[in-house]
């Protein structure tokens, strides 16, 4: 027991020293004035910055509403793409009208939208969160299909012979089996959720964080502008962790899932 | 004993990339109620593709009747092993055993005493929560087995249920299911290539033709199944009918090499 705490210590220190090591180069850099500080301030001086930041209100009400942003973005696709996703997979005709669609989508970068749809709907929250949900809801429509189509005959057959109904075989069959799937489309939309949602509000937005950024980049307050960014990535972090903790709460079943492997034997 | 399954005149095409292939022709089966009867045959032959027909999982020209009705999709009262499991693996073994009487809506008392008689069944007391990921695979097979069994089918079929175990398993578990079978008297149709296997476990075997397949020749195996499996095996009954069998599918499988 007292191996495995030091282990468990250890195994942190080593995976924080990278961290530590850049950010105490990028610190002796601007110490010396091997750079101009005013453009690429010091980790001192925007953890100053950061301090001052979080002691008032600006950072907190800023991140809200890009979190809300995100994450709503984010449901709303999770909903929908997966209904999408399992909708493609079971039914061919509705394959044949959404595959086209899904096709051309799928690699256009979803940013390149959103003047069009400040044209539509201004330049507040609903905005932000339809970019987001446009962005978020590819991965896991393709994700989705493949983790239902992947299922394997024998064990849809085993169903049936068992009495199951479609509509059991539905959400006892091909959901679960499409769940680690999902889990990943999940996640890769986890990633985008954070990035369109700040990018519409650099383009235009009167609140979030990418306003926030941007509007300290327009300043020069380059330390609070670091501050700001360093918020929106322990917050996108924060987020990616909760969600691998779901999976792996939801996944416990999966092979993926391994160490609790007892070793089992005939 | 009354006809309980009765295959007249199945074939099945499958559509292939190179084409239209014809895997089964002209099959022709009946099975007594009680029976179990062994299918073998090389490789390819569509004996698993017969079996999945029987099932209600594949569609096929000709007539699949059971009890007299004709057979349109899969049923509970066929019960179904495959070689690969086929078990839920987001379910416990526990879970996976009441699937059947669960999605039937028997009441949860009711299920979990299904499933908690077969745990005992099968061996596997203390393994009730575990995950099909935790298990090996001839405990997976055997939960594969009871899932089967939770739903009482009148009819089994295994589709080279053991192909997959060690040959130790193989035994253990076929010793198994014949004592299973002897206290149930289940009408088993099996898909195998194990010759031994079919001629200890079936009353009747059937060896098929290479691709398109059909049944070409069929052997009665009369043996005393009460015995130990020493008893059994080392039989001249035993030796005879394996014999026959072996070369019966020897033949069949060079027939193919020259085709």
């Amino acid at each position: 027991m007292a191996q495995s705490i030091v282990k468990v210590i250890i195994n942190a220190i080593i995976r924080l020293l990278p961290i530590a090591i850049v950010l105490g180069i990028w610190q002796s850099v601007a110490s010396l004035h091997w750079v101009d500080t005013a453009f690429l301030p010091a980790p001192v001086g925007i953890g100053r910055a950061l301090g001052d930041l979080l002691s008032g209100h600006e950072i907190r009400d800023n991140l809200g509403v890009t979190l809300f942003r995100a994450l709503a973005g984010l449901a709303l696709a999770a909903v929908s793409g997966v209904w999408f996703g399992v909708g493609m997979a079971r039914s061919w005709i509705f394959n044949a009208i959404a595959s086209p669609l899904v096709g051309a989508t799928y690699s256009l970068p979803k940013t390149a939208i959103v003047p069009l749809l400040i044209l539509w709907f201004g330049i507040g929250s609903t905005m932000g969160i339809l970019a987001v949900y446009l962005t978020c809801l590819l991965p896991i429509i393709v994700q989705t299909y493949h983790g239902v189509r992947a299922t394997p005959a024998v064990v849809i057959w085993s169903a049936q012979s068992m009495g199951a109904s479609a509509r059991q075989i539905l959400w006892q069959i091909f959901m679960p089996h499409a769940l680690p799937d999902i889990f990943t489309g999940l996640r890769i939309a986890l990633g985008f959720a954070f990035v369109v949602a700040i990018s519409a509000e650099m383009i235009a937005s009167t609140a979030g964080i990418g306003r926030l950024i941007f509007m300290y980049g327009e300043n020069g307050s380059y330390d609070y502008m670091f501050a700001a960014v360093a918020s929106i990535v322990i917050a996108a972090f924060l987020a990616d962790r909760a969600l691998l903790a779901l999976s792996a709460r939801c996944l416990r079943w999966h092979p993926s899932h391994a160490g609790t492997n007892l070793g089992a034997t005939a | 004993m009354p006809t309980k399954i009765s295959i007249r005149g199945v074939s099945k095409t499958y559509n292939s990339d190179a084409g239209e292939v014809l895997a089964l022709q002209g099959t022709d089966l009946e099975i007594q109620e009680g029976e179990f009867v062994s299918l073998v045959g090389p490789s390819g032959c569509g004996k698993s593709t017969l079996l999945y027909i029987v099932g209600g999982f594949l569609s096929a020209s000709g007539e699949v009747q059971i009890d007299g009705r004709t057979v349109d999709g899969p049923g509970v009262d066929r019960g179904v092993v495959f070689q690969e499991y086929a078990l839920f693996p987001w379910l416990t073994v526990q879970r996976n055993i009441e699937y059947g009487p669960r999605v039937r809506n028997l009441p949860a008392r009711e299920c979990g005493a299904i499933a908690d008689r077969l745990i005992d069944v099968i061996g596997l007391r203390g393994f009730e929560h575990r995950y099909p990921r935790e298990l090996s695979g001839g405990m997976k097979q055997r939960v594969a087995i009871a899932r089967m069994l939770a739903g009482d089918p009148s009819i089994l079929l295994l589709d080279e249920p053991f192909g997959a175990l060690d040959a130790q398993t193989r035994e253990t578990m076929q010793d198994e299911l014949l004592r299973i079978w002897l206290e149930m008297r289940r009408t088993v149709l099996m898909v195998t290539h194990d010759v031994n296997e079919a001629v200890y476990l079936s009353n009747r075997i059937c060896v098929m033709s290479a691709r398109p397949g059909r049944i070409v020749e069929e052997f009665t195996v009369n043996l005393d199944r009460t015995g130990t499996r020493e008893a059994i095996v080392l039989s001249d009954e035993y030796t005879r009918v394996r014999n026959q069998v072996w070369l019966s599918v020897r033949q069949q499988a060079a027939t193919a090499v020259r085709t």
